[in-house]
Order: C-alpha cells, then sequence, then structure tokens
C-alpha cells in the first residue's frame, strides 16, 4: 500500500515539475505580494514578520522549478488567510525518492531534531540551515551550509559559541585565510546527528573528543602541510589524563579541558588558555592550588624523545638498569638450573624401591 | 594396629611351636614337626583367642598407645633441638605486611602502565573503574609506607633488627661468594660458597626492596600530593616521579616475579614454596645446607653455654 501511495506521489511530482518547465514561473501569483520589497506583517505582540520573497534567490536556489506551494502545501487559496505552517522537507526528501536528496533521517536523534519533536517552534529544521528560498546544494559556494559558510549559520543561533570560534586558529585558519582543511562547527559536533555533549553517543562526549581532535591532529599530511605541532595526541595518551580517559573516567581533562572547545589559540597568542601567562588558571579549573610551578616544564611530555631532556635520561637509566639487572638475575637461575639438573636434583624420574 | 596385634599373635604361635619342637628334641624330623605345628594350631591357637585374646589386645593397644605418645615428645625434642629460629614475629609481620601491599599495588598498578592492554582493561572493570583503581591503589601505597615506617623503627630499636641491618651490609665475600657461585655452577668447583646469615642472593633482595621503596614512595607521594609538591616543585619534577615511578614498579614487579619467586617458590628444592616467611624456621639440615657459617656459629655459642 505503501510503495503504491509513495509511486503516486512521484509521478505528482514528476507530472508537477514538467509541467512547471513547460509554463512561466509558477510563483508568478505569489509574487503579486510576497514580491513587493518591503512587505510584512505586524503581529499583535509588535513583531514584524518580513514576508518579502526575492525572486532571484528563488530562481537561483536548487528549487527554482518548484511551485511556492509544492512546499507551503497548506496554502490553498490564494490570497490565503491563515499564516501557513513550517515546510515539511520530506514531503519530497522521503526515503527511496529517485529524484530529490535523500532524508537525513538521523537528524530527528540529534538535539535539534528532538527540540522539534518535543514542539519547540524555535527548533531549528533542515530549512533554517540549509536555507528556505536561498537552498542550494551542500557544495555550491552559495549554500548555508558550505564548509566556509556553516559556521555563521550555525551562529545565528549559537552567538557566544560562533564569536569565540571566529577569533580561534580554526576560525581564522578557514575564514579569513581560505584553508579548507581546516574545521569549522560540523567536523568537531557532526552534521545533521548534534548530540549533547553529555550524551556517550556524542563526538564531543568528554571521551570521545580525542577522536575528533585526533582527525586532523594525528594525520601526518595536515601536519607537514600546515606545520601543526606533532605528537599532541600520543603525548596525551601517555599522560595520567589520557590514561585515565581511557579507562573512561570523563572527569579528567581532555583536549578541550585545557585547549578549549571554540576559542582555541595557539601558546603564542597572549588571549591562549594555554599561554605561560594563563597556564596556571587553565590548570587550576581541576587543580585548585595550581600556580606558577605547574608552567615549569613541558605539558605534553614525549618521555622516549630526548627533547624532554632529564625525563628521558631518567628513563633511559631504569631502561638499562631493567634491562642489565633482569639479565643478570635471568641467567643466575638458568645457571643454578642447570646445576641442579647436572646434580641430578631435576630431569631424572625419582627412584622409589 | 589389629594387623600389629594378628602379626603379634601369630608370632607367639611360632615361638610356641619352636618351643616345644626344642624341648621335645625332634628337630630333625620334619614329619613329627610337622605332627606338633598341626597339633598347635587345632588346639593352643583356638583356646588363645577364646580365653586370651581380648586382654592380650588390650595389653598390646596399652603398649603400643605408649609408644607413639613417647615417639611424638621426641619429634618435639628433636624439634626443637634440631630447628633453628631464622625470623622472629616481627619479621614475619612485616614481611606479610609487604608482601600484601606490593601485591595490591602491582595489580592496581599495571593497568596503568599498560592502559591498552585487554588484561587492564578487564581488571580496570573487575576493579569499579579508574576511581576505585585509585582508592586501592592507595590503601596498597598506605600499607607499604606502615611497612617502611614500622621496619625502621624494627631497624633501630629491636635488637634482632639491629643485628640483621648489620649483617645484610655487603661485605667483600659477598663478591668473593659470587666467584665461587659461578664457579660452582659451571662445575669448576664441587663446593657451594658456605654463606653466613644472609647470602649475597638475599642481601641482593633486601637492598632492591630498599632501594625500590625510596623510589616508589618517593615518586608515589610527589603524585599523590601533587597539589601540595607542585606548589613547591617545578612540573618537571612531577614528570620525573611519574617516569621513575613507572619504571621501577616495572623493574621492581620482574624481579619479584622472576627473581625472587624462583629463589623461593619455583626453585626445585623449595616447590611449591618454602613456609619460613610463616613459621620463621629452619631444620637444621637446611641451616647446615644454607647458612653453614651461622650454623657453626650458633653451636659453637651454645657449646659455650653449656661447657
Amino acid at each position: 500500500m505503501r510503495t503504491i501511495s509513495y509511486f503516486l506521489l512521484v509521478a505528482a511530482a514528476t507530472l508537477v515539475a514538467a509541467s512547471a518547465s513547460a509554463q512561466a514561473p509558477l510563483y508568478q501569483k505569489c509574487l503579486l505580494c510576497h514580491g513587493r520589497p518591503g512587505f510584512k506583517k505586524v503581529m499583535p505582540d509588535g513583531k514584524v514578520l518580513e514576508l518579502f520573497v526575492n525572486r532571484a534567490e528563488l530562481e537561483n536556489s536548487i528549487h527554482a522549478k518548484l511551485h511556492c506551494t509544492d512546499c507551503h502545501a497548506d496554502v490553498m487559496e490564494i490570497p490565503h488567510l491563515k499564516r501557513p505552517g513550517r515546510v515539511n522537507c520530506y514531503r519530497c526528501h522521503y526515503k527511496d525518492n529517485p529524484n530529490g536528496a535523500l532524508p537525513a533521517n538521523e537528524f530527528f536523534q540529534s538535539v535539534h531534531g528532538k527540540l522539534v519533536a518535543r514542539g519547540d517552534p524555535k527548533a531549528p529544521l533542515c530549512q533554517n540551515c540549509h536555507g528556505g528560498h536561498s537552498v542550494q546544494k551542500v557544495d555550491s559556494p552559495l549554500s548555508t551550509v558550505n564548509h566556509q559558510n556553516v559556521a555563521s549559520t550555525c551562529g545565528t543561533c549559537h552567538k557566544p559559541q560562533y564569536d569565540n570560534y571566529i577569533q580561534s586558529i580554526h576560525g581564522t585558519a578557514l575564514l579569513d585565510r581560505h584553508i579548507r582543511s581546516a574545521p569549522t562547527c560540523t567536523t568537531c559536533h557532526g552534521k545533521h546527528l548534534i548530540l549533547r555533549p553529555s550524551n556517550p553517543e556524542s563526538n564531543i562526549y568528554p571521551l570521545n573528543v580525542i577522536n575528533v581532535c585526533s582527525k586532523c591532529h594525528e594525520n601526518k599530511e595536515l601536519i607537514r602541510k600546515y606545520n601543526i605541532p606533532g605528537g599532541r595526541i600520543s603525548t596525551y595518551k601517555e599522560s595520567y589524563h589520557g590514561v585515565a580517559d581511557e579507562f573512561g573516567s570523563v572527569r579528567v581533562a581532555n583536549c578541550s579541558s585545557c585547549h578549549r572547545a571554540h576559542l582555541i589559540l595557539p601558546q603564542s597568542d597572549p588571549r591562549s588558555s594555554i599561554n605561560k601567562a594563563n597556564l596556571a588558571k587553565t590548570c587550576s579549573k581541576c587543580h585548585p592550588n595550581a600556580d606558577v610551578n605547574f608552567t615549569k616544564g613541558k605539558i605534553h611530555v614525549n618521555y622516549k624523545s630526548r627533547s624532554s631532556g632529564i625525563i628521558y635520561y631518567i628513563g633511559l637509566f631504569f631502561e638499562i638498569l631493567t634491562l642489565s639487572t633482569l639479565t643478570v638475575l635471568f641467567i643466575h637461575i638458568l645457571l643454578d638450573l642447570f646445576r641442579r639438573y647436572r646434580a641430578g636434583e631435576i630431569g631424572k624420574k625419582k627412584e622409589h624401591d | 594396629m589389629e594387623g600389629g596385634y594378628d602379626e603379634a599373635r601369630n608370632k607367639f604361635i611360632d615361638g610356641l611351636e619352636k618351643s616345644l619342637v626344642e624341648s621335645l628334641g625332634i628337630q630333625g624330623e620334619p614329619e613329627l614337626i610337622e605332627m606338633t605345628k598341626g597339633l598347635v594350631r587345632a588346639e593352643t591357637a583356638r583356646d588363645l583367642d577364646v580365653f586370651m585374646g581380648t586382654r592380650l589386645k588390650r595389653i598390646y593397644r596399652a603398649v603400643a598407645k605408649e609408644k607413639k605418645a613417647r615417639a611424638r615428645i621426641a619429634e618435639k625434642k628433636r624439634w626443637r633441638q634440631e630447628t633453628f629460629q631464622r625470623f622472629n614475629l616481627y619479621f614475619r609481620i612485616q614481611h606479610i605486611i609487604l608482601f600484601a601491599s606490593v601485591i595490591i599495588l602491582i595489580i592496581t598498578g599495571l593497568p596503568i602502565k599498560f592502559p591498552n592492554a585487554t588484561a587492564s582493561k578487564i581488571l580496570m572493570s573487575v576493579m569499579g573503574g579508574i576511581a576505585m583503581q585509585g582508592v586501592l591503589h592507595r590503601i596498597g601505597a598506605v600499607l607499604l609506607i606502615a611497612f617502611y615506617v614500622f621496619h625502621t623503627g624494627y631497624t633501630i630499636f629491636n635488637k634482632d633488627g639491629r643485628r640483621d641491618f648489620v649483617a645484610l651490609l655487603p661485605r667483600p665475600k659477598d663478591v668473593t661468594d659470587v666467584v665461587k657461585m659461578i664457579k660452582y655452577f659451571f662445575g669448576l668447583s664441587r663446593e657451594k660458597p658456605r654463606f653466613d646469615r644472609f647470602s649475597y642472593i638475599e642481601k641482593f633482595d633486601y637492598w632492591a626492596v630498599y632501594w625500590g621503596g625510596i623510589v616508589m614512595v618517593g615518586s608515589g607521594l610527589i603524585m599523590w600530593l601533587h597539589n601540595i609538591t607542585l606548589r613547591y616543585l617545578p612540573k618537571y619534577v612531577y614528570d620525573i616521579a611519574r617516569e621513575a615511578h613507572s619504571d621501577e614498579a616495572l623493574l621492581a614487579t620482574l624481579t619479584i616475579v622472576i627473581w625472587h619467586f624462583y629463589n623461593v617458590h619455583f626453585n626445585p628444592s623449595r616447590f611449591p614454596g618454602s613456609l619460613v616467611w610463616w613459621h620463621g624456621k629452619l631444620t637444621k639440615e637446611q641451616m647446615i645446607d644454607e647458612h653453614p657459617l651461622e650454623y657453626e656459629r650458633i653451636m659453637k655459642a651454645r657449646e659455650g653455654r653449656n661447657g
């Protein structure tokens, strides 16, 4: 039954599309009102609703050939008396749709999708990020969810995070220096399946943060190309923080505990949380008495590198001590066993009378 | 015992036959001997069982019981005279505290050193996560520190403690003992080195624990109390402590599992383990074999006291 109704819907959609291309643009009628610049409505609470629709935007969008009522399906007459509801993209973007983009069903598992499901009128739907009338393919430079543009799109709601991000090394790299490999919001938070940091499934759940960061900070090619400090992940994993993280402690510091989540800056920057001047304050978030001594010495210690100085030599000393001691002890044991064998204490059956 | 009684009864009948044969003077005549034997079996044996059996049994049991009791007393006396109290109670308690704490510390510490090993993951979940591991490791640490405090007091204030500490100091003899032992191992000498109260093996064990304890307790405290220690020490001291703690832990674990376990458990003359740590005693044979010089010294002192 469902298959048949899908089939009918697809057939109808194809018909609409075919007739649309044959005739003049179908949104002609709607634009009689909505095409007037400054067309708006003042709500009873004094809020002003901008109702102007830019024709050029529509014609440039990927939906240029659709009729207004294909999306605003609840508009039955013109002029319409009731305020139309929010557009439901799933009318076309359903599973197995041969024409349209595939729906991102995992969206409804996300923190945004759950708010939508709960009926929050402010919760973002597809169109809030992908753009309504101006919707573009993701790889188009005009798309609001393009790698370059998505941060400002998220920033329309998440203002403080956006403000921090654009100042961070990631934000400046992407937005000012146009380095395409630099991360934006979705690189760490995911695209449709954005989850709360407290959700163990989330990319940015304390235990998963290291995996997110290591995608780039353990990528040898990126490290070489952009001169990113290497060995950050491996040294973290060797530290007690890293070990506790490995064993599932969510209290222990992960990358973002010290480097911050959004305002990530290189150590040389005086605003950076890991600048020598700010480090004690950063450490004191967890270690209440942390003071200037916390900053004397490296944080990301590579115990096996000569560059770690005395720590390396202490390790080397113990390595030599352990190997030589155990070699001597082992030889002593083997010789003792050998002597006992020769003396007939072992290896031969005891004789019973 | 009943078997023993039957044997005694048969011997009694045999004796009866023999004395009858002798007094009749029929030693050379097998047929008469057979006849005597037959008559004794037919007449006496039955009467013996019927009229004397219970009484003979009672006598047999009483004497046999007395014999056993005397043997036990003699054995006790021999054990008292021929065993040597090697370690006193304080020493044994210290060793128990030490091995209990070290076992706890090794089990709770190894997963931190090898966080990626599957065994570590299993061990950690058995312990109940890293927070619980931290608590257990610190319990082990408190026990270990208690041991060192106890041992220092013992070394200073106890007579045996002072004597043992001096006896454990390295001497030139230890070097010559090592050379002698190597010669013995290779069959160049038939004689094992003759040890005093502590062999070089035992001295090595003692000083290894001494050194290891200073490293482990020192570095462990720096890390445990890092909120205090880092107020006075720079962060790289903490890193040194961490490196040393981790490395010395592995060295100590391997030394205990390979070396100490070989010497006290897996060594063929000890397997599956000696109980000296529990009762603190060595037999005369063990003393002569393992600590001949000390044995001679003790015997000389006893003679001097007796004579």
